[in-house]
């Protein structure tokens, strides 16, 4: 077994026995998805602009996922190695500074994607069993875009924001707090589209993506650099 | 074994370690004594390629620092000042995540030799979070070990354990030596440095003075004999005037007399004594502990030695 894959498992398994942690991955999906499917079935005999509305809102909330998710898992994977004084054995193993980032980071990202597309899937599936047909001419090739294309930018802008943040913390409500501002780009389709200016078509998913990837890159090659074992051992608290 | 030549290491404007030239040899206990923020563990942290040196260099198992760390990192073991372990991890999930990073092959073979060796089999499934600061710190070492490394940076090692535990540390430390492992041994406790080291190093920043306990102690005090008299008068002293005598004081009643030799020039002092009519009552060797040499240079009492 490879280090990361090593790191990875361990990862998990620690995140899986962390209440905090296990509430931002498996609760908060499950709420906002129970409450979207509750207001659009109580929405469903009503105005067909509100269903419209409410289908739309409940989409913006897979846009929002990606960087909550991560948030939570980076937060407590990180503070939590501070707190428990675990990075030193860590860091004298002969595991790589990529290795130890890219496991942090894989770590939070790959559970964030798996359990946002699952939970978009759970969702649709719920539509069609209680509401009947689902409003295809809603989901749209913008939102399956912005789903399936954003996601995996907005979970990486999460997490090097946060590694960012945690590395500078040294108590994770503190991080959590700090890090929380990485959800603004998953708020930018629910901006534009309240304000009517516009609909989220291509063109829009287009722009935020490419912004989303020069700013990822910007924030990761400054995680990066936190990320170097000097780094870690001399400087962070 | 290990091999230091200059070492040091700035942080900002202020020098942790400075110029520090040492050499260890292969199946030695080292022990590093100095105050806390002298420096021992920045010098542990460089020695064990986790902080690179400002300037200066090192070698470890013929490995110069910098040219090949993760080699270094495979062939040393770390127990760190704190135990460190996942909390939220059992002692089993501890010792085989760290087993599988340092890529072991039988890693549940030697997960299970060292639980068993630190009597921590029955808890293998605890928490590491629910066991005890003994407990942990075993399981802190039995993960120093698992790997089997050549070189052993031990931080503390007996610290906050009891008593029957410290003596398995002890133990297995002199067991360690004798498969020829090099052992780096960060210890306030002086009585175990004097028991388990070979030689010791007081450090301050800089290194004070490095030898092997006793000979430590007889280049900065001299050898001492200690006369108990039952009839202490002063001026005896000056009255024994003997050659090989280079000082002699009374403390608490008894007259302490340096000298060079005592197993040839004991005799010919007690005969001396009791020509000048002392009632002589015991004759023993002023035993220097290592707390007094550690406390005298660290005060700067001493020059270095």
């Amino acid at each position: 077994m490879n280090r990361l894959k090593i790191l990875l498992v361990k990862e998990w398994r620690e995140s899986m026995r962390n209440k905090m942690v296990l509430f931002g991955v498996i609760l908060l999906p499950v709420f906002l998805v129970g409450t979207s499917i509750f207001m659009i079935t109580a929405a469903q005999d009503g105005d067909p602009i509100e269903q419209i509305i409410l289908f739309n809102t409940a989409l913006m909330y897979f846009l929002l996922l990606p960087t909550i998710i991560p948030l939570a898992i980076a937060v407590y994977s990180i503070v939590g190695e501070k707190e428990q004084t675990t990075l030193e054995p860590l860091l004298a193993t002969p595991i790589s500074d990529t290795e130890l980032f890219l496991g942090k980071a894989m770590a939070s990202v790959i559970p964030a994607l798996i359990v946002n597309w699952a939970s978009f899937g759970v969702f649709l599936l719920l539509i069609r069993v209680l509401v009947g047909d689902v409003p295809l001419q809603l989901l749209t090739a913008p939102w399956l875009a912005s789903i399936f294309g954003l996601s995996p930018l907005l979970a990486l802008f999460s997490v090097g924001v946060t590694m960012i943040v945690s590395s500078r913390a040294s108590d994770a409500r503190a991080a959590y707090q700090f890090s929380s501002f990485a959800i603004l780009p998953g708020l930018v389709p629910l901006i534009i589209y309240s304000t009517q200016k516009t609909l989220v078509d291509m063109r829009l998913i287009a722009l935020e993506a490419l912004l989303l990837i020069i700013v990822d890159v910007g924030v990761l090659y400054f995680a990066i650099k936190l990320f170097r074992r000097e780094q870690i051992l001399t400087r962070w608290k | 074994m290990i091999t230091a030549r200059g070492l040091t290491r700035r942080f900002g404007d202020l020098v942790a370690v400075d110029s520090l030239d040492l050499h260890i040899d292969k199946g030695e206990v080292f022990g590093f004594l100095g105050p806390n923020g002298a420096g021992k563990t920045t010098t542990v942290r460089m020695l064990s390629s986790l902080i690179a040196p400002t300037s200066g260099s090192a070698s470890i198992g013929g490995t110069p620092l910098g040219r090949d760390n993760r080699s270094i990192r495979q062939r040393v073991g770390v127990l760190t000042e704190t135990p460190g372990l996942y909390k939220r991890l059992s002692a089993w999930d501890n010792l085989m995540f760290f087993a599988r990073l340092y890529g072991i092959n039988d890693a549940e073979k030697q997960a299970e030799k060292y639980l068993k060796m630190f009597e921590l089999w029955d808890r293998r499934n605890g928490l590491a979070g629910s066991f005890s600061k003994g407990m942990r710190q075993k399981l802190a070492l039995a993960r120093a070990l698992l790997h089997e490394p050549e070189i052993l940076f031990l931080d503390e090692p007996t610290a906050g354990l009891d008593p029957e535990a410290a003596k398995t540390v002890r133990d297995l430390i002199e067991s360690l030596k004798s498969e020829e492992r090099t052992i780096f041994l960060c210890t306030h406790n002086l009585d175990e440095a004097d028991r388990l080291c070979d030689r010791i190093a007081l450090f301050k920043t800089k290194l004070l003075t490095v030898g092997d306990p006793q000979s430590l102690k007889e280049k900065m005090y001299g050898r001492r004999t200690v006369v108990h008299l039952a009839n202490p008068r002063s001026g005896i002293e000056d009255a024994l005037n003997l050659p090989f005598i280079t000082k002699t004081e009374w403390v608490n009643g008894r007259l302490l007399v340096s000298l060079s030799d005592p197993e040839t020039e004991n005799p010919t002092l007690v005969r001396r004594l009791v020509e000048l009519g002392a009632d002589v009552q015991f004759v023993n060797e002023l035993r220097i502990s290592l707390e007094d040499l550690y406390l005298d240079l660290m005060e700067g009492n001493h020059e270095s030695a």
